[in-house]
């Protein structure tokens, strides 16, 4: 898929991890977000509002908007609502 | 003076507090929790941000814009890091280095804030951090230990609840005492969020489980549905518009009312001349027909305040950005284009927070499109012109004509991101903060703040166009005509109808004066321009006169009609809906009230608007852009209603 193709060419270490877009994710499934490398506008703006490399997510609402809840980076559940087109970029690792 | 008790206070300048901070992180609630004297909004020259400045006896305290880094390329980080470095201080204050930073973090939300926070320590600025919200941290059962937090940072931590306003004291008491860090936090981004992650695992109690929050999880799914939050969003816009125009009719007739009463008294204080009538008709009236539309303008700017506070409309934001993104806005452009819809200005203001360069100019030219509240009076007189004695057909036209606004505006904004602002809109990433109780007395600030801006741009450059418009509408002076010399003349002998030939008198005598006018000479020279559209030489006075203020047609047609502005008055109102032109054929044709009602649901007709587009917009191209599609436009679908009108008969 065209997501995945375009943030392997951002990371440089090859790693055995599954990664799959946000957007493939489950309702309620947690993960790590995996985002190394890419330094564009975008994802600097993604690692500041707290959806940085490692971070953990839940997934809470699927479609648009996607909505994650950064409840291990942000202590309380802080929530972050995405647009399509930028969840399908974000690569995530699930737990198990 | 207390300065010379106090020697060590530097007697120059007052001490400059810099206020940082994440978004939503009450930082705004804490400025005014903290800032006891003057608050004041001015704006950083050069830029679009808009700044906050509380001015105390010793101190100047400076709301930053809310960031999420100090380092992205975005209008609000690029104003943070200039002020900062005294590169850039708010208009009015001279650009240095704060003399103390403060940096405001969010509790529940502490391990994302501290990358912003180490970011501000390296400046090696006096520094002291304010752990905020810790009401709802409690709630959550999250614990900070702000003193081993003090410990990592190598500054002062305090915390504070600015919504309850616990801790505020502490907060006041240690803003004297701002330390420079004696830590170095790294600069790279990866080692940074590293070392927050630390220093997160240090500082906050780890939580016993992770905290399921099922009902703000049901409220986020129920206002992001399809079916269910599109509901949601059409009943608040339903009650959130039944307020602005119902509440507000109260005090705006009110504020009219005030307004005629002054101007009559002025009136009968002065002698006759030039003087009273520029001050009467002029000043008085043209200020007053804006400054009527305060209570709209301070109502929603309230209501938007309470909604944002509450958390539903950056929810709103990504429902209607459904509808917005094929039309190449975002759902950022939601706010500017529903403020709009009480006046363009503020509107227009509003648009600087869309993030995307492109985005925010689609949006500043297509926001004059949604009818503005200066719209209605027109709207009104040509409803009831068109349907007569039929409140629900008028009901229904009066409608359909926000309909077509809105519709135009969003084909214009497509048309303009195919052409001159090529691209897609920027797909929306926003922090969805946690629902809370609205913040009244924050409202009520800014609402402040708001009304204070437009009241000051109803007196300078408003002001300016009612004193021009009134002397292009008032001179050269003429002798009154024959007819009404005789009318006068008969009034002053017979003994019964005295007062309807004197009326009759000042009828004949206002057509007389408005058509020897600048106005009327320079109407009757650009009277074939609108001959398309079915309008006469009265008309295209009309039309001309509101050229500055769409608002201004009804009172120019009552004058021209009936030589006094009272539209109120029902008959006046009938006088005009059965008014003939020259040559005795009706004036109000359907076909020619289809072709004016369509030309001002499209035509700019506001110049203080234009002002505002080139201000924000970055040049008087983007303003020429917006009038010229504008007019072009409303001349086309004028011309086109009034042919398919006067065909279908």
């Amino acid at each position: 898929m065209d997501t995945e193709r375009s943030d392997a060419q951002h990371s440089p270490e090859i790693d055995t991890e599954i990664r799959i877009p946000l957007t493939q994710m489950a309702r309620g499934q947690s993960g790590r977000v995996s985002l190394h490398g890419a330094q564009d506008d975008e994802t600097r703006m993604l690692r500041a509002m707290g959806l940085r490399p490692n971070a953990s997510i839940t997934m809470c609402r699927l479609g648009e908007p996607c909505i994650v809840s950064l409840s291990g980076a942000c202590g309380g559940g802080c929530r972050i609502g995405l647009a399509r087109d930028i969840a399908a970029r974000v690569m995530v690792t699930p737990n198990d | 003076m207390s300065a010379t008790t106090r020697g060590t206070e530097p007697l120059t300048s007052p001490r400059t507090i810099a206020v940082l901070g994440n978004p939503n992180v009450g930082k705004s609630t804490l400025f005014n929790r903290i800032s006891s004297a003057r608050v004041h909004t001015s704006n950083f020259p050069g830029t679009t941000q808009d700044a906050s400045v509380a001015t105390n006896a010793d101190s100047t305290i400076i709301d930053l814009p809310g960031i999420y880094a100090l380092d992205l390329d975005t209008s609000e980080s690029s104003v943070c890091r200039r002020v900062l470095k005294g590169e850039l201080a708010p208009r009015g204050l001279e650009a240095h280095v704060p003399d103390t930073l403060l940096v405001v973090v969010d509790a529940t939300n502490l391990m994302r804030n501290l990358t912003l926070v180490g970011e501000a320590l390296a400046l090696r600025l006096p520094t002291l951090v304010v752990v905020n919200m810790t009401d709802l941290a409690a709630r959550k059962s999250i614990v900070i230990d702000t003193e081993a937090l003090s410990e990592c940072l190598g500054c002062p931590v305090v915390s504070c609840s600015a919504r309850t306003g616990e801790g505020i004291q502490n907060v006041i008491e240690a803003m004297s005492d701002p330390r420079v860090p004696d830590r170095t936090p790294p600069t790279d981004l990866d080692a940074l969020e590293l070392w927050s992650e630390d220093i997160y695992a240090h500082v906050a109690a780890p939580q016993a489980s992770v905290l399921h929050d099922r009902l703000t999880d049901r409220l986020d799914r129920a206002f992001t549905h399809p079916i269910l939050g599109v509901f949601t969003f059409a009943l608040v816009m339903t009650g959130f518009f039944y307020a602005i125009f119902k509440l507000a009719a109260i005090p705006m007739d009110l504020i009219d009312a005030w307004f005629g009463t002054l101007g009559g008294w002025i009136g009968s204080l002065l002698p006759e001349g030039a003087i009273r009538d520029l001050l009467v008709d002029g000043i008085i009236a043209g200020v007053g027909g804006t400054v009527i539309f305060l209570p709209q303008i301070v109502l929603l700017f309230f209501m938007l305040a309470l909604l944002e506070s509450t958390g539903y409309l950056a929810r709103a934001a990504f429902v209607i950005d459904r509808v917005m993104r094929p039309f190449g806005l975002s759902g950022h452009s939601f706010v500017p284009l529903l403020s709009s819809h009480a006046c363009a200005i503020p509107g227009i203001m509003a648009a600087r927070a869309v993030p995307d360069p492109k985005d925010r100019l689609a949006t500043i030219l297509v926001a004059p499109f949604m009818s503005c509240t200066a719209r209605i009076p027109v709207y009104v007189l040509l409803t009831g012109v068109l349907f007569p004695d039929r409140p629900s057909a008028q009901a229904l036209a009066f409608t359909g004509c926000y309909v077509v606004g809105a519709i135009a505006g969003l084909l214009s904004a497509l048309i303009a991101r195919r052409t001159i602002l090529r691209g897609r809109s920027r797909p929306m990433a926003l922090e969805l903060p946690s629902y809370r109780t609205p913040d009244i007395r924050a409202a009520l600030m800014l609402t402040l703040d708001r009304a204070k801006v437009f009241l000051r741009k109803a007196g300078s450059m408003i002001l300016a166009i009612s004193i021009v418009l009134w002397w292009l509408g008032a001179y050269p002076h003429s002798d009154p005509p024959m007819q009404a010399v005789e009318l006068r003349e008969q009034a002053a002998v017979v003994v019964e109808g005295a007062s309807e030939l004197e009326a009759q008198a000042d009828e004949i005598e206002a057509r007389a004066s408005v058509e020897r006018s600048f106005l009327g000479r320079i109407g009757s020279t650009i009277e074939p321009v609108f001959e398309p559209l079915g309008y006469d030489r009265q008309l295209t006075i009309g039309v001309l006169a509101s050229f500055a203020a769409r608002e201004v047609f009804v009172s120019t047609m009552a004058i021209q009609i009936t030589g006094s502005d009272d539209v109120e008055d029902d008959s006046i109102v009938e006088r005009i809906a059965t008014a003939q032109r020259d040559d005795g054929s009706p004036l109000f044709t359907p076909a020619t009230s289809w072709s004016l009602l369509i030309f001002y649901i499209l035509a700019m007709q506001c110049l203080p608007t234009l002002v505002v587009t080139a201000k924000e917009a970055g040049g008087w191209k983007w303003a020429l852009l917006q009038l010229g599609w504008m007019s072009g436009l409303a001349y086309l679908g004028a011309a086109i209603a009034y042919r398919v009108v006067s065909i279908i008969g």
